[in-house]
């Protein structure tokens, strides 16, 4: 749908409009994703008349009745290129767009789409930031509940800043987090950005690997210690038969420590191929050092308590090594999920920003479907969009789309299932920093540009430059 | 009341002469002191059509140069509503035959002529020693442009210093059995082919007078050839020196004076600028635009004939 807007009228991309039909008495809800300048013909030629005279030739002119004023109106009128997201029947949403109102009997107004994207008092309610005429635009948190979430954008234009918000806002309702921090940008929520303590402190717990982060092997169980010699460590399926015996021998021996079993592997009665295989992952596992025989020095616990509580637990993988990356995250995952299939857990929101370095390629479809199922709620969290397959997209809840300029990024966000893909291209190249695109759930699948609010805590995620603004004053 | 002579619209199409363009004079030109120059033009256009009339808009500029380059004056657009038929025509406006659609047409013309006249008498007194110049021709002498109003403006010029030339961007006007500005294609520019001696010939039979001198102009090398008209007045050495001074004060692009180029784009309406006459008319006296009913299209949509896509 296109309309016809004029100097004076204030129109945004992203913008929400209602066309009312006077006659039907009902209203189609729009929304602008792209301005263009009118091409009303001749336009082209009086623009050049302009540039060609207005610097060699002056003069006045007796306009008795303002025309040229009209012409200047005409020159600058925008063509608003519009979506149609629902429609209005005695003031009341619906999604029966089969219609169109009359081009004569409708007038055109803006229209307050948090009225309708949003509840108006929400049970549970999160600050996500401004909107058109609503600096306050508040979501559900019960619309991240049970849902698959995306945020994505490039390098710079404040995804982190985001999922920090959303991170902090659950845990404001007590919802458990489970945070995949890659860079080290969550290590330091628990403080304001002057320093002082932040609300957060007590809520939020650092594991680093090999420091915070380490279990016993009674802790992780046979089962999470094949998932990652199978998947992190591609044992072959020969071997893992033979690692699992020994590991139940162990067990039934009361003996479950890694200097026991790095002994038993030796000594084992096996080929000498799956005893050298064996060997080198037992290497890896013992360099990893995340495995402890001291249980007053292992995490897993604490790990259980902390989410039970609803805390937030953030696992700093900063400096990791990409296999020490795939450990961890494969036996959290597989804890975890252990945990909720007992019933230990309720449920657990996790955050894993740059999926990609550490996920392996099984778990993509394990988060969207069995994982789910148990209470593993995901959000994504990566600045190269094509590294999420194209399944998750489809099947995202929600999706927090930043700015994007290369256009093969924004071929693969367009997949998404929740909009049209021309909304999403004309909407997301345009978004200027810290403003996103909210697609899903949250907004009732009402696409609606949010200001994201700023944070008081630190986020850490800022680039390191070398350069400082005042050297560079006093080298000129 | 003066006909609008625009490129010889309403011109009558003189019987065509055969003989031996020979016969013409080839007067070369030579640039000469600089002097000031002036051009006038005006342009009219239906913007709209109501149930009892049409909507009309006017407009007319003067351009001219000076030390500091070129200058203008621009009057308009103005707005008139004619009613179809005599009735509500002003009284003010002479009658001439014809009725209903035809006489909106000849108003429409009236209207815009008198403009013209205005601007035309208005920079005729306010330039002295000037090369002044009109779009179109000096024919006069027909029922809807009689002699006396362009008489007394080529008067006011005269006595002000000015010579008033006009430059016709087409021409019907035949010689030797050919239009007379192929009668310079051979001839060295700048310079001036002078053909009134055979054009008048040709007018004995018709009311009209032609108030100019008529020449075909020659300007530049590789630019067009075009009918000019020079007071026919001013004596022989003063229509060419006035020539002389043009060509050595004014840029010619094509064979047409810039002044005289500026002139008309500044007159001329664009598509936008219709576009904001009708805004206006529409805000500011209530009236709804619509598309016009095409009666071709309704009965034969898609099987009507070219000139109804």
């Amino acid at each position: 749908m296109q309309l016809i807007s004029y100097p004076e009228e204030d129109a945004n991309k992203g913008d929400y409009l209602v066309i009312e039909d006077q006659r039907s008495r009902k209203g189609l809800i729009i929304q602008i994703i792209d301005i263009q300048f009118a091409n009303i013909p001749g336009i082209l030629e009086d623009i050049l008349r302009d540039v060609m005279t207005e610097e060699s030739i002056h003069g006045s002119d007796v306009d008795p009745l303002d025309i040229s004023s009209q012409v200047a109106v005409l020159k600058d009128t925008k063509l608003l290129l519009c979506k149609i997201r629902g429609a209005l029947e005695d003031g009341r949403p619906t999604r029966n767009v089969g219609w169109l109102p009359s081009r004569i009997n409708s007038c055109i107004s803006r229209f307050p789409i948090e009225d309708v994207a949003c509840e108006k008092s929400p049970n549970r309610p999160i600050f996500l930031g401004g909107i058109k005429e609503n600096p306050r635009f508040i979501i559900d948190a019960k619309a991240l509940d049970g849902k698959l979430n995306i945020v994505t954008g490039k390098k710079g234009t404040g995804k982190s800043h985001l999922s920090k918000l959303l991170a902090m806002s659950l845990l404001d309702h007590g919802a458990p987090c489970l945070i995949l921090d890659v860079n080290g940008e969550y290590t330091n929520l628990t403080r304001r950005i002057g320093g002082e303590r932040s609300p957060y402190e007590g809520k939020i717990a650092v594991l680093t690997p090999r420091l915070t982060l380490r279990f016993t092997l009674a802790e992780i169980g046979l089962g999470t210690m094949l998932d990652i010699l199978l998947h992190a460590l591609d044992l072959p399926g020969t071997s893992a038969r033979v690692f699992a015996r020994i590991w139940r021998q162990l067990e039934q021996d009361n003996d479950l420590t890694m200097k026991s079993l790095g002994e038993a592997i030796a000594s084992s009665d096996c080929h000498e191929s799956v005893r050298d295989a064996l060997q080198s992952r037992y290497n890896t596992l013992v360099d990893s050092g995340i495995f402890a025989d001291d249980p007053s020095a292992a995490s897993s616990y604490s790990l259980v308590e902390r989410l039970a509580t609803g805390g937030a637990i953030v696992v700093n993988m900063k400096n990791q090594s990409f296999m020490i990356r795939r450990i961890v995250v494969e036996l959290l995952l597989s804890k975890i999920t252990e945990l909720l299939s007992r019933g230990r857990l309720r449920a657990v929101f996790l955050f894993a920003e740059e999926a990609h370095l550490y996920l392996r390629e099984t778990y993509w479809d394990d988060i969207v479907t069995r994982m789910r199922h148990l209470g593993i709620f995901t959000t994504f969290i990566t600045n190269q969009p094509d590294t999420i397959q194209e399944s998750i997209y489809r099947q995202a809840d929600n999706i927090f789309l930043f700015n994007f300029t290369n256009e093969r990024d924004l071929d693969v966000v367009s997949r998404a299932a929740k909009v049209d893909g021309e909304s999403v291209r004309l909407l997301v190249k345009d978004l200027p920093a810290g403003h996103c695109l909210a697609i899903g759930d949250v907004v009732r699948d009402f696409p609606i540009v949010v200001n994201v609010r700023p944070l008081d805590v630190e986020t850490l995620g800022g680039t390191r430059f070398f350069f400082e603004e005042n050297e560079l004053t006093c080298s000129t | 009341m003066m006909m609008a002579v625009d490129d010889e619209h309403g011109e009558p199409s003189p019987t065509i002469s055969v003989g031996n363009p020979e016969k013409c004079v080839t007067i070369p030109l030579g640039r000469s002191t600089a002097s000031r120059v002036a051009a006038a033009d005006v342009s009219s256009l239906k913007v709209g059509e109501t149930e009892t009339g049409m909507l009309v808009a006017i407009r007319g500029a003067v351009v001219w140069k000076s030390d500091e380059g070129y200058e203008y004056v621009r009057c308009g657009p103005l707005t008139f509503h004619l009613k179809h038929g005599t009735d509500g025509a002003s009284p003010t406006v002479s009658l001439g035959p014809g009725s209903g659609q035809m006489f909106t047409e000849r108003a429409i013309s009236r209207l815009r002529n008198a403009l013209e006249r205005w601007i035309q008498r208005e920079i005729c007194l306010s330039f002295a020693d000037a090369v002044i110049l009109f779009d179109g021709s000096l024919t006069v002498g027909t029922p809807d442009n009689p002699t006396a109003y362009l008489a007394r403006i080529l008067d006011t010029a005269r006595k002000r210093g000015n010579v008033v030339s006009a430059f016709s961007k087409s021409t019907k006007l035949c010689a030797f059995g050919r239009r007379i500005t192929s009668l310079v294609s051979t001839a060295q520019a700048p310079c001036l082919v002078d053909v009134d001696q055979v054009v008048t010939r040709q007018f004995n039979t018709y009311p009209v007078r032609l108030a100019g001198h008529v020449y075909v102009a020659k300007l530049v090398e590789d630019g067009f050839a075009f009918r000019l008209d020079i007071d026919r007045e001013v004596s022989k050495d003063a229509r060419i020196e006035a020539m002389n001074r043009l060509i050595a004060s004014d840029v010619v692009m094509q064979g047409y004076p810039e002044t005289l180029r500026l002139a008309h784009i500044f007159s001329a309406f664009t598509a936008n600028e219709v576009i904001a006459v009708q805004r206006y008319l529409a805000s500011a006296h209530g009236l709804r635009i619509s598309p016009r009913l095409s009666i071709r299209k309704s009965l034969f949509g898609p099987f009507g004939t070219w000139e109804a896509a």
